[in-house]
Order: structure tokens, then C-alpha cells, then sequence
């Protein structure tokens, strides 16, 4: 009993720091319908930024969180207008045109990350780490707990931001219809960079913890790119409540599956789902989806 | 057909296929085995310009195809006396079969869908193989080594030819072809014309499954030596794209382009300085640039036109004369 209650607790833990991915990357797709091949890459380059802060600054990443966000968010918002030009392209398969695209960035990336740093394993030390919650002998890892209730708030600010503020409106009337938000004077341009740099900011910060909470290495960012396609896919493209929901199911799926099936049985039991979901039920799990 | 610049262009081709016939004769092994390479991934990116090119459905699951034919040879040719010229149509059977049953299932899906599907299928087949009991998992399978690279270059030039002809044949020169054709146009007016678009569909992917297949398992025992990662990794498909993109999607020589300068190009890196993940950099760099700049291949550069200004084949531009 006390295993499947810890099982349960650790896969929603899991599936909290995948809902930091599934908010941005379900938000990206639904304002540039583009499918970023390359988030895990940013998960990755997340992950290295807090460690090289950490080796080289001497500060805990976690603390300087703001500052990798701040930064990935500039990058992301400088260089979205290439990626558009990619997706504006006049082309008889535009959509592949753009998928293939980030599938070049994230090659890219890779390929830059194993030049440069190598296939090492590295570790992020962090003022939490080994730190841990017991309650009624439930173990919470420390990091993991405030993976989760950082994405709980970010999630929250966020419904907030898109409900509550012009821009946050602005960006759901382009998610829903770009011709008539352009209509209504909506600059579809500026949302979509502005939207590019919010999920890039908020992958690394999910880059951040997931690094700390496991390791570092250059070849991470593939596992999170099937883990962001999965919550999107199971959620339902664009639909926000579905990536979350879909977030959570894939960390309680992992975990269940490590604990009774066995780890290597994580990643077919995961496509397998991610398969007959995308034939059965194409709108999401939660049938929101576009 | 019958103008200087068609005798010219049949006068080239023969006298290339002369020269590749000679090939192993002239250039030293090493040469040589960088030749198979290069007519192996010819054969790949024509295949999957078959349902890339010509289809317009986008697959990241080709390599899944490649994979099976590998394993599909490799045990074939460990648990049974069958020689490989047999084992290799077994394999390319077994392909069609398994890719006709994939493209039943996934052609459910289409446009991103589509692409994430077979993804998704792919990476499915590369865990099942890790898991499989007689697959050898993550240690893969060994083949009894032949040390022949002429029989090799040979088999594999064959069969990058068998799939130029089979593509410039079926897609340009038949009316299966142009129904084909027709589909990726619009498939809602080829359905009103009578194409049973579905049928046409479900074909299309499993011929170009077929290939992959064969030439997989000709692999297999070229190299002797096949693990997951290496057959059946993500890799296998995404360069199969790539290729095609640079040379030129939907078209029967951008394919063979495209291969031949990557493969190449790759050869060249990797003996420069023998890294594989600066390779991996310069793809990269390669496919955003080629989408960005180039998006409809190599074969579209106007080198054409150069030609005919400077005298060869010159000819009046003949409107309709050039299907596109």
C-alpha cells in the first residue's frame, strides 16, 4: 500500500515538471502551428545554462532562475521572426517545411552540446538537494515538491496572464483565429514572438529542474522531445486543460511502469499509448483538442 | 526525348552506369565501400521520396522499415540455412507485409498527425526490438562476415538503380503515377474523380517500405554487425528526409542528389576528424539552411539554364513541355 501511494506521489511530482513543458510547448503550437522538434534541445540547454552557472558564477541555479528565463526568453523572442519566415514559406508542404526545420535546430543543438561538452553526466547542486519531506513515511524529495509547486504557480499566473491581460487576450484570439484576430488589430507578428519566448523561458526553466533533479548531459533533450510530443498529442493539440491532464498521466505512467513493469518497458508502453491515442482519440484525451 | 539535349542527358547517363559497373575495379576499398554507402542511402531517400516526395505524407518512421529488414535478414540467415539472396526477398516481403499493416493503422492520421505517428511507431519498433528475446537487444545481432566489397557494392548499386527505375517508371512515366499524384494535389477532388484514394495511399507507403526493407537487409550483411541504435535509430529516417530536401522533394534525380553529397559530405567529415557529433552540427546547419533558403532542393538551382545559355542542348522553352 504505502508503495503505490509512493508511486502515486512520485509520478504526480514527475508529471508537475512536465506540465512547465506542456503549458508553453500546447501554447506555441496553438499561436505558430508549429511542432518545435527541438524542445527537449531547450530542456537540454536549460539544464547546462544552471550548471555552467553553477561551475562557473559559483551561485545555485535554482535561486537564479529569473536570470536563465530572462535569457532563453530574449533568444527565443530574437530569433522567432527566422523561424516564421520558415513557416511563411510558400511552399506545397509548409507544414513539413517548418517541422523539418526544428528538426535541423534540434540536430543542431545536439550536435553543438556533444562537441563542446561531451557525453559526460553532469550533476546541479542546488540549496535542496538531498533534502527531503517525510510524511506518514511517504518520502517528497525537497526539489521535486518545489519542481511541482513552481509549475502549479507559473500554471496559475499564467491562466491568469492569458485571461486576465490585453496581450494574454491578444495571444488566445491568434491561438483561436489568426485571420480575424489580425482583423481586429491584434499584430499576429508580435504575439508570436512574444509567445515563442514565453515557452522557450519556460522549458528552460523545466530544463532547470530537470536537471537538477536528475543529471545533465547532451543527449537528454530526445526523451523530453517524446515526453512534450506525448502531452500534446494525449492532450489534444492546443488544448490547454488536455496537456495538463496529459502531463500528469505521463508522470503517473512512468512511475507505475519503473516500479511493476520494469524501466525499460517506459518508453514502449509510452509510444505504444502515444500511437492508438493519436488513431482512437486524435482530439485528446480529454476530447478538447483541436 | 529525341532532342540534343535528351541524347545528351541518355548518352551521360549510360556512360555513368559504365563507369559505376568498372567502379570497383579502379578505386581502392576504402573508395569503394564509401560507394555502397552512397548508393545505399540513394535507395533509402528515393524510397522515402516515394511517400514524401510523391504522396506528400511526411514519415519520421521510415527507418523503422530499414530496421526490420535488417533483423528480419539477420535472423533469418542465423536460425536457417537460407542463403542471402533469399533471405533478402523474405525480408522485403516481410516489409511489405509489416508496412502495409502500418500505413492500414496510421493513414487514419494525416499531415503533423501523420509525421507524429509513424514517429511515434518507429521508436515503438526500436523498443521492441530491445526487448524482444531473440533479437540480442541492446547488444544487437552478428551475421557471419563476408569480406567481398565488390559483391557488396554490386548488390547495393543494384538495388539503388532497381529503385531509380522503379521510381521514374511507376510515379513519372504511369498512370498510377499521376493518381498519385492527384492525391497529394487535393485528395477530396481525386476522390471525386474516381481514385480510390485510400487504396492509392495505403500502396504508396507500403512500396516504399518494400525498399527499405531489402536494402536493410543487405546492410545487415554488409556491415555483419546490427544493434538498434544503428538500424532502427532515429537517425536512419531523419537523414532519409533530409536528403531528399536537399536535393529536391519529388523529383526522381533530387533524391539521388541529395544522398550522394551527404553521404559524401558525412565521409568526409568523419575522416577529417573522426567525431560523429560534428557531423551532427553541420546537418544541423544543413537542413535549416537548405529550408530556409533553398526550400525546393539542389535540383532546382537554375544550373539548367546555365547550360543552355553556354550552348548545351539549347532549345526553345516548349510550354507543358516540363511536367512538374
Amino acid at each position: 500500500m504505502e508503495l503505490i501511494i509512493q508511486t502515486l506521489v512520485n509520478g504526480l511530482l514527475i508529471g508537475g515538471i512536465f506540465i512547465m513543458i506542456a503549458v508553453g510547448f500546447t501554447l506555441a503550437f496553438g499561436v505558430m502551428d508549429i511542432i518545435d522538434f527541438a524542445v527537449g534541445e531547450w530542456v537540454m540547454l536549460g539544464a547546462f545554462a544552471a550548471y555552467w552557472l553553477q561551475t562557473l558564477v559559483h551561485v545555485d541555479p535554482l535561486l537564479f532562475f529569473p536570470v536563465i528565463m530572462l535569457t532563453f526568453g530574449a533568444a527565443a523572442y530574437v530569433f522567432q521572426p527566422v523561424l516564421q519566415s520558415v513557416i511563411n514559406i510558400k511552399h506545397r508542404s509548409a507544414a513539413l517545411m517548418a517541422l523539418a526545420f526544428t528538426f535541423g535546430l534540434s540536430t543542431f543543438f545536439r550536435g553543438a552540446a556533444l562537441t563542446l561538452w561531451g557525453f559526460n553526466n553532469r550533476n546541479i547542486v542546488t540549496f535542496l538537494s538531498d533534502q527531503s519531506i517525510n510524511i506518514l513515511g511517504i518520502t517528497l524529495p525537497a526539489l521535486r515538491v518545489a519542481a511541482t509547486v513552481f509549475a502549479v504557480i507559473i500554471t496559475i499566473g499564467f491562466m491568469v496572464f492569458l485571461n486576465k491581460t490585453k496581450t494574454g487576450v491578444a495571444i488566445r484570439a491568434a491561438a483561436e483565429n489568426k485571420t480575424i484576430a489580425g482583423l481586429m488589430g491584434i499584430d499576429g507578428q508580435k504575439v508570436a514572438r512574444t509567445v515563442y519566448a514565453i515557452y522557450a523561458a519556460l522549458t528552460s526553466l523545466a530544463g532547470v529542474f530537470i536537471g537538477s533533479i536528475f543529471s545533465v548531459n547532451p543527449d537528454m533533450g530526445l526523451r523530453y522531445t517524446a515526453f512534450a510530443f506525448f502531452v500534446v498529442v494525449a492532450g489534444g493539440m492546443g488544448s490547454f486543460a488536455g496537456a495538463i491532464a496529459a502531463a500528469i498521466l505521463l508522470g503517473l505512467i512512468a512511475s507505475f511502469v519503473s516500479v511493476y513493469v520494469g524501466g525499460a518497458y517506459i518508453f514502449l508502453i509510452l509510444f505504444l499509448f502515444l500511437y492508438f491515442v493519436l488513431l482512437f482519440f486524435s482530439k485528446g484525451i480529454l476530447g478538447k483538442g483541436l | 526525348m529525341f532532342s540534343r539535349y535528351g541524347t545528351l542527358k541518355n548518352a551521360m547517363c549510360g556512360l555513368g552506369l559504365v563507369a559505376l559497373l568498372l567502379l570497383p575495379f579502379i578505386i581502392p576499398t576504402f573508395w569503394l565501400r564509401i560507394f555502397t554507402g552512397v548508393s545505399l542511402w540513394v535507395g533509402l531517400a528515393l524510397s522515402w521520396n516515394m511517400i514524401g516526395g510523391y504522396m506528400g505524407y511526411i514519415s519520421f518512421g521510415h527507418g523503422a522499415f530499414f530496421g526490420v529488414g535488417a533483423y528480419a535478414t539477420a535472423l533469418v540467415m542465423a536460425h536457417t540455412p537460407i542463403p542471402f539472396g533469399i533471405a533478402i526477398l523474405i525480408s522485403g516481403t516481410l516489409t511489405y507485409l509489416f508496412a502495409r499493416m502500418v500505413g492500414y493503422l496510421t493513414f487514419r492520421l494525416n499531415g503533423t498527425y501523420f509525421a507524429i505517428g509513424t514517429w511515434a511507431f518507429a521508436e515503438m519498433m526500436r523498443q521492441v526490438v530491445l526487448l524482444l528475446p531473440f533479437t540480442g537487444g541492446s547488444y544487437g545481432m552478428r551475421l557471419p562476415p563476408v569480406v567481398n566489397e565488390g559483391f557488396f557494392y554490386y548488390v547495393m548499386l543494384a538495388l539503388a538503380v532497381a529503385v531509380l527505375i522503379f521510381s521514374y517508371f511507376i510515379f513519372e512515366k504511369s498512370s498510377f503515377g499521376l493518381k498519385v499524384k492527384s492525391v497529394r494535389e487535393e485528395e477530396t477532388a481525386a476522390q471525386t474523380l474516381g481514385i480510390d484514394v485510400e487504396k492509392v495511399k495505403n500502396q504508396v507507403f507500403a512500396l516504399s517500405g518494400l525498399f527499405p526493407g531489402v536494402i536493410g537487409g543487405a546492410y545487415a550483411y554488409w556491415i555483419t554487425y546490427i544493434h538498434p541504435d544503428s538500424v532502427l535509430g532515429p537517425l536512419i529516417a531523419d537523414q532519409m528526409v533530409v536528403m531528399v530536401l536537399l536535393g529536391g522533394i519529388g523529383t526522381v534525380f533530387g533524391p539521388v542528389i541529395g544522398a550522394s553529397l551527404m553521404y559524401i559530405g558525412n565521409r568526409i567529415i568523419w575522416v577529417t576528424w573522426g567525431d560523429s557529433s560534428s557531423y551532427l552540427v553541420i546537418l544541423g546547419l544543413a537542413i535549416c539552411f537548405i529550408i530556409r533558403f533553398l526550400p525546393e532542393g539542389l535540383i532546382k538551382l537554375p544550373i539548367r539554364e546555365s547550360l543552355r545559355r553556354i550552348g548545351v542542348g539549347a532549345r526553345q522553352a516548349i510550354p507543358n513541355e516540363e511536367v512538374r
